[in-house]
């Protein structure tokens, strides 16, 4: 019980501070974090394959893939405004 | 009570305590390289002794080989992950903290 | 496999304390976000995630046997590898050579 309210409270932190923050790799590293919790969520509801398919494709990709996105941005506006 | 519960318990409260210690110390260390010695010291000795501690209770002999599969990989995680951020971080020019300069 | 609720002498079974100790673990996790809150460094933000990682292995394990589903062993194999595509993904890609190392 206890354990469900913590990660109730810490899912709703996470992505409240993902969408709000104006760093952008702060975002995407709470993006990760939220994945993991959100794994950590359909295990506790007891779907594990679920759990697998959100911790490799929610957090892991789509986080690499995100991480890498930020890099590119970084690189052009840097290139813009030298 | 059977003896083997009592031994996973002990281990499983001792993993608990190394993953306190690593946390403690990422929140309280000054550096990235000292944070990174108490993320590892949760990683390898959390986890194992959590792992250790579960592999007692195990149904059978391949899921007790599977949990050890997934502390040998967390090892192998840790380990090149430690020595890529720290390298990376020494070719940044991040200088280690010197405890003579913060001498008050 | 299911559990055998073996009763310690101080009244609890193995199970409960699989979950009070994932609480506990979760409530560790929980503080680590502060770090990711602070930085100052983006590799410190990505520490604090792969100790969500690691954390996640951890409760998941935990999870697996005190509700006995072995296919959370599988998802904890997937965590671990998740962390090693994120950490590599950061060096490589995002703290490149270049900077200062606060950028």
């Amino acid at each position: 019980m206890i354990f469900d309210l913590l990660l109730v409270a810490a899912l709703l932190w996470s992505a409240v501070q993902a969408l709000t923050t104006p760093d952008l790799f702060r975002a995407v590293v709470l993006f990760i974090i939220f994945g993991l919790l959100m794994a950590l969520a359909w295990a506790r509801l007891d779907a594990p394959d679920i759990a697998l398919a959100e911790a490799a494709i929610g957090a892991g990709l789509t986080g690499a893939l995100l991480l890498d996105a930020v890099a590119h941005l970084h690189k052009k506006r840097r290139e813009q405004s030298p | 009570m059977d003896i083997l519960d009592l031994l996973s318990a002990v281990l499983l409260i001792i993993g608990a305590a190394f993953f306190l210690a690593g946390t403690v110390g990422l929140l309280r260390f000054p550096d990235v390289y000292t944070r990174l010695h108490a993320l590892t010291k949760a990683d390898n000795l959390g986890l194992g002794f959590t792992v250790l501690g579960l592999v007692l209770q195990a149904p059978g002999v391949a899921a007790g080989f599977k949990l050890i599969l997934v502390w040998l990989l967390a090892l192998a995680a840790s380990a090149t992950l430690s020595f890529l951020i720290a390298r990376r971080a020494f070719a940044k020019g991040i200088t280690p903290w010197d405890p003579e300069e913060h001498e008050p | 496999m299911h559990c055998t609720h073996v009763v310690l002498d101080f009244g609890g079974t193995v199970t409960d304390l699989y979950l009070i100790l994932a609480a506990f673990l979760l409530l560790n996790l929980l503080m680590a976000l502060w770090r990711i809150a602070r930085g100052p460094t983006p590799a410190d933000r990505l520490l604090a995630s792969l100790l969500f990682g690691t954390g996640g292995v951890a409760v998941l394990l935990l999870l697996a046997y005190a509700e006995g589903g072995q296919t959370l062993v599988d998802a904890a194999l997937v965590f671990t590898l998740l962390a090693v595509i994120t950490g590599a993904a950061f060096v490589r890609r995002v703290w490149g050579k270049e900077g200062n190392g606060h950028s």
